[in-house]
């Protein structure tokens, strides 16, 4: 039982539940003003709520990614600005230092602003959005080759946007200067400063309907609510050590793998990933800073405890991370952190690989595990005007005990992300899409009695001279593990059929490939894990992913043990079943 | 005679107006899976006999529960080659964030149904490749063997040139006439593939049931009555015929639950109220909608099956825009694993029900606190209700975990679930730029009444309306439908340089296929009104804002106009606007109403006085620490018009009561409704 304070429990619960409500607001008003796609379709943005201390209080996420960034943004601020007595109402902060307190890379650039009452800071309301445009070498800003930080883009430490309510112009104006499409990023920046006030609106709304006694009190009600709920799932999971080791492909500059190890120790009233013995930091841009690690684990906490619950401070309360000093997934200045990204993934997938023989109820076996991203920059056929596409792409999910795996979603990173439909892209795009469908897999890939989901194909027809393709796509040296008999799945890759019919490829890290009109650029995503022994698949079932073409007769009887008549989909169970 | 029926969860409601303007009402069991027996029945029961039946209204659950429950036809798909999966696909996204063993929507179409035909267009509706109709021949061949009862096409970029998808038809129905056909042009008009896919997936799924619904339904009625028009209501708030509702029976996937937003505004109207926020409360879920300037707003982001935990399935239809969220009279209230009071969303239903129905439930609803705290007594159950009981139960799960008493514990209750009520309420109104004081709330469905008014007094809502026929307000509002059409197709133009003769071929256009498909239904021309929108954006944005624009011909001023009225609604929404950068129009839209007439209120009279309307005076429980206080207690039938109740005081009525608080004021006006006003402090 939450302990018990002044305040009535109900009007506890009231005042958690619309600052909660608060939290979703500013999410949604972001999404619905952004001039990004990569803001409004993929949601790789986040806002939310934190205490006067930098406890996030509440999140809406878009993504999984930038789960806990925000408190160590608002943590910062108080740092550089002498615990907040340099902060004053209408403040408005901007920072996307990797290395400290922004977490991730520079294109997500994050603003803070104090919420003042009665004279002194009660939250803070924060938010981090992915911005198409941060300057740096490469169109997209995020690159994967660059060798430092300097190369990715323009570093905001932490300055002062707004003073006081009152803009500050030379900072915008430096912003339009440096960056390539300065209405997209400067339009972003508005959306996410109309997103924070919202938030101080809210909150102050609430302080005068409660008094600031009673928010108070619900602030810590709200947070000693998720360490409970935390504390009563953590009973639950095995207790012991479990160990797992991964890799990360490449560090986009010829480097790698790179080798990532963990061992994850649970207890009554601990969880502790200890990372220690993995990679140090690298040449190119794979690196990742501690913030960014955090949040990796803290995806995978939540998805081992409750994944429903309302997401806050208190309910990381039971977790601990032991890194080496500048490792790979703890990098410091001025290691660049571009595709820091990938690296989270493979920290995650390496502790989700240790627990998922002993968590069965929760974990599936592994995906396709990297956000696949996608940068292709040129001109538009029609109107000779500059675009730029930044995408990550779906694939495969694991299978799971009772579940098939999941065919053509995002990443565990990305979350409520949404794909670009073919007909905007090719309507804004200098592209055409042949095709994006679910890949065709052979020698019985995530074959399982719980079978892998597909990767998919999605291929971009260039229909100008001069395009420039980025592409990002990490475990293409390693497949997706299965579990327990359950086969292995595939490795995500891409390749180029030029126009003159030649094929280049398959590659998984490329920087800048150069495509000219009619060449197509074919992305393939990997599919997911099996789970368990593909012979005890049902027959009934083979037959139907024979004939949803899932796979083939020839996979159905060699690897799953069914014969099955091509016209009729009638089956028999063969020797090996029995 | 003017009669609508509206068929519910548990019953099926009739309501006509009869030759004075009074109001009759008639309620009959729902009979599924033969829904218009319940029809039938209640024609039979309502005392119209075999009369003539001028105009016929009917709402209907069968299409949401055809998708809901999977009863559909096994359907066939066809698209663009290269794009068999779209429907598997998806969008790709998990709303349940953390969940690595996330449900993905399973499409409603299996993967060896879904076929591909080679043929191509570009963006600008351009051919790339021309149809190949060879390959048509062999997929209906496959259709055919596999059984399929009905075909839906889907191309892309058939939004802007539906000749592909046309000619396709053309020729299914030339190599199979009996089958079901829809192409998704037909469906909707606008742009993003694996929504306008899965719409028109959807219509194909369910067209036969509907079909065969409504001819068994048209048989019933043209053999016991004479009755000259009928109409189906759609999501859209309007009505279309009987003949068009089996074309694109998708438009009817919210038939019911709209009306009562649309009678909110009609009666809004009627008593001078153009800003209104309807809340419809039942056993199980509460609704919301906001109404501005008289206007019901409809949108096509509908999705079924969606929630925090799944995706679901867009349907991109126009339908009345409303917030829905899982709490209502039935609804239980339970601890959290850490000892946190929630209501909802989880509901006692019909059977057991709420503790106080004494039929077995054993979970404390919002009924019961309802009923601890003396709002609801006893006599306004058809059952025999058990106090102690009730008080036991909510002692035991709520009031002795919290070490309060169990009148405290009812209290906790009724704030959460209001708590609930109001944070949707907020979500259609302060979210969206709108200040709650300058509405008014319309409240009916059966618990719509008990909650209203602590919901406008934490909303700061002046004026809580409570309809005169608020138990069968739907089929109310459904009576007052006129027939409505809406138009929507994604026309994407920059304003700076916008084409007026061009545009303006796009709206006539509309509005000629308007007035064409109103004639088909026999509406005058001259009864047809026109509203339309623009769906606008800065450019880059995705998100668009609907913005009323003007009717007949545009000029060089009227863009200025409505760049002017993009960017105020753009800071009405969201608090800011963008000045400098260019707008861009992504949707056309065009509201069409066919008006027809439409029965008359009627003033009643009645002579009584405060004193014989009031029931008796008992002590009910109220908010902020007063405790019990001894509170008078009317019946609504009995009250006088015109005079003034202060509260604390409930009005009872069947099924349903009214709190009114300390600091409110109930009168009844002259057409029965309550208005229930805050006096200003």
């Amino acid at each position: 039982m939450v302990k018990q304070t002044q305040t009535d429990p109900f009007t506890l619960e009231i005042v958690k539940d619309s600052l909660l409500a608060s939290g979703d607001e500013m999410f949604i008003a972001l999404a619905k003003t952004s001039m990004s796609p990569i803001i409004y379709e993929v949601l790789d943005y986040a806002c939310g709520l934190t205490d006067a201390k930098g406890q996030l209080l509440t999140q809406g996420n878009g993504v999984t990614g930038f789960i806990g960034m925000l408190s160590y943004m608002v943590k910062e601020t108080l740092n550089k600005y002498d615990n907040g007595k340099d902060l004053k109402p209408g403040d408005v902060l901007i920072i996307n230092d990797p290395y400290e307190g922004g977490g991730s890379h520079l294109s997500d650039v994050g603003l803070v602003m104090p919420i003042f009452y009665e004279g002194e800071i009660i939250a803070f309301s924060a938010n981090k959005a992915h911005w198409t445009e941060v300057g740096g070498k490469d169109p997209g800003s995020f690159t994967n080759d660059a060798v430092d930080i300097f190369q990715e883009g323009l570093q905001f430490s932490c300055l002062k946007l707004y003073d006081g309510d009152v803009l500050n112009e030379p900072l915008v104006e430096m912003i339009r200067a440096n960056v390539r499409f300065p209405d997209l990023s400067i339009g972003d920046m508005w959306a996410q400063v109309a997103a924070l006030k919202t938030g101080e609106k809210r909150v102050r709304e609430i302080c005068a309907q409660y008094g600031k006694e009673v928010i108070i009190d619900s602030i810590n009600y709200l947070l000693d609510h998720g360490e409970i709920l935390s504390r009563q799932e953590l009973q639950k999971l095995p207790k012991g050590t479990f160990e797992a080791k991964g890799s990360v492909d490449t560090d986009g500059l010829g480097n790698g793998p790179f080798p990532i190890q963990v061992k994850v120790t649970i207890s009554d009233d601990e969880f502790i990933c200890d990372f220690r013995g993995s990679s140090p930091q690298v040449p190119g841009s794979v690196n990742c800073s501690f913030t960014g690690l955090a949040s990796a684990i803290r995806t995978l906490f939540l998805a081992l405890t409750n994944p429903g619950q309302d997401v806050n401070d208190g309910v990381f309360r039971p977790l601990k991370i032991v890194v080496d000093e500048k490792s790979i997934m703890s990098a410091e200045r001025p290691a660049p952190v571009s595709n820091y990204f990938e690296t989270m993934l493979n920290c995650l997938d390496t502790v989700w690989k240790a627990l998922a023989p002993h968590v069965p109820e929760r974990l599936a076996a592994a995906h396709f595990l990297s956000v696949c991203s996608v940068t292709l920059s040129g001109d538009h056929q029609d109107t000779d005007e500059p675009f730029l596409i930044v995408e990550p792409s779906v694939g495969g999910w694991g299978g799971a005990q009772g579940q098939d795996g999941l065919s053509g979603q995002f990443c565990i990173l990305d979350g409520e992300t949404y794909n670009v439909p073919v007909e905007v892209a090719e309507t804004r795009y200098g592209v055409l899409i042949d095709e994006y469908s679910m890949r065709n897999e052979e020698n019985g890939k995530g074959a399982g009695e719980f079978i892998g989901g597909k990767g998919v194909i999605r291929s971009y027809r260039a229909m100008s001279d001069n395009q420039s393709a980025t592409i990002t796509y990490g475990r293409n040296l390693t497949t997706p593990w299965g579990i327990d008999g359950g086969y292995e799945g595939s490795r995500n890759e891409f390749s180029v059929i030029k126009a003159n019919g030649e094929v280049d490829g398959p590659f998984g890290v490329y920087p800048r490939y150069p495509l000219q009109k009619n060449d197509v650029l074919q992305l393939k995503t990997g599919t997911g894990g099996g789970y368990g022994d593909p012979l005890k698949r049902p027959a009934e079932q083979v037959a139907s992913d024979v004939k949803n073409e899932y796979y083939t007769v020839e996979e159905a009887r060699t690897i799953f043990g069914v014969e099955i008549d091509t016209t009729t989909f009638e089956y028999k169970e063969l020797e090996a079943r029995k | 005679m003017r009669v609508a029926t509206d068929i519910g969860g548990t019953f099926t409601d009739l309501v006509y107006t009869d030759e004075d303007g009074g109001i009759q009402v008639a309620k009959s069991h729902t009979t599924p899976p033969d829904f218009e027996n319940g029809v039938i029945d209640v024609i039979k029961k309502s005392g119209i006999g075999e009369d003539a039946i001028d105009t016929f209204i009917h709402g209907t659950t069968v299409i949401i529960n055809a998708l809901t429950e999977r009863t559909g036809v096994k359907t066939g798909l066809i698209t663009t080659k290269g794009f068999r999966d779209v429907l598997e696909i998806a969008r790709g996204n998990r709303p349940d964030l953390f969940n690595i063993k996330y449900e993905k929507p399973e499409p409603f179409v299996e993967r060896y149904l879904r076929k591909e035909v080679s043929e191509r267009l570009n963006y600008k509706g351009e051919v790339l490749s021309p149809v190949n109709e060879d390959e048509i021949k062999e997929i209906v061949n496959y259709f055919k063997k596999q059984e399929v009862e009905a075909i839906a096409v889907s191309y892309l970029h058939s939004y802007v040139n539906p000749e592909h998808e046309q000619e396709t038809v053309k020729k299914i129905k030339e190599l199979w006439p009996e089958v079901g056909v829809t192409a998704s042009h037909e469906v909707t008009k606008e742009w993003r593939e694996y929504e306008r896919t899965n719409t028109v997936a959807l219509n194909a799924y369910v067209q036969p049931i509907a079909s065969s619904y409504i001819n068994k339904l048209n048989k019933e009625l043209t053999e016991n009555n004479e009755i000259n028009q009928k109409f189906i209501m759609q999501s859209n708030g309007g009505t279309t015929t009987f003949e068009d509702a089996k074309e694109v029976p998708i438009n009817m996937v919210e038939s019911g639950p709209v009306a009562g937003i649309f009678g909110a505004a009609v009666l809004g109207e009627l008593i001078g109220e153009e800003n209104i926020l309807a809340l419809d409360v039942g056993g199980t879920t509460a609704k919301c909608s906001l109404i501005e300037e008289g206007e019901v707003k409809v949108s096509t982001d509908y999705y079924i099956e969606r929630d925090d935990r799944s995706a679901g399935y867009p349907i991109k239809v126009p339908v009345i825009d409303i917030v829905e969220i899982g709490n209502g009279g039935g609804s239980i209230a339970w601890l959290d694993d850490a000892g946190s009071l929630k209501v909802g969303p989880q509901s006692a239903g019909a059977v057991p029900g709420p503790v106080a129905y004494g039929q077995g439930g054993e979970e404390p609803t919002t009924t019961d606190a309802n009923v601890l705290t003396g709002r609801l007594s006893g006599k306004n159950f058809d059952y025999d209700v058990d106090l102690k009981l009730v008080e036991d139960k909510i002692k035991e799960k709520i009031a002795e975990p919290f070490n309060m008493t169990p009148e405290e514990a009812a209290l906790g209750i009724i704030r959460i679930a209001n708590s609930n009520m109001l944070n949707a309420l907020k979500l259609i109104s302060t979210r969206k730029g709108h200040n709650p004081q300058d509405f008014t709330i319309v409240a009916f469905g059966g618990g719509g009444s008990m909650h209203a008014t602590a919901l406008a007094r934490q909303l700061g809502v002046k004026k809580v309306v409570i309809p005169v026929a608020s138990p069968v307000f739907s089929a109310w509002g459904m009576l007052m439908t006129d027939l409505r059409h809406d138009y929507i197709k994604t026309y994407i133009k920059r304003l700076k340089n916008l084409d007026i003769p061009e545009i303006m071929e796009q709206w006539n256009g509309t509005e000629n296929q308007a007035i064409e498909q109103f004639k088909h239904e026999g509406i005058d021309p001259e009864n047809v009104v026109f509203h339309r929108f623009a769906d606008m954006r800065y450019l880059g944005q995705e998100h668009t804002v609907k913005v009323p624009v003007p009717g007949g011909d545009w000029t060089e001023e009227d863009l200025d106009e409505i760049i002017k009225r993009f960017h105020e609604l753009h800071k009405k929404n969201y608090t800011f606007n963008l000045p400098d950068i260019d707008t861009e129009i992504v949707d056309l839209h065009v509201t069409a109403f066919g008006v027809v007439e439409k029965p008359k209120m009627k003033k009643i009279t009645r002579e009584t006085t405060l004193e014989e309307a009031q029931i008796e005076e008992r002590k009910v429980y109220f908010e902020d620490g007063k405790g019990w206080i001894d509170t008078k207690i009317f019946d609504r039938e009995l009250l006088p018009i015109g005079e003034k109740v202060e509260g604390p005081a409930i009005v009872e009525e069947a099924a349903a009561i009214t709190v009114v608080y300390e600091g409110q004021v109930l009168e009844v006006d002259e057409y029965g409704n309550l208005i229930i006003e805050t006096e200003e402090l």
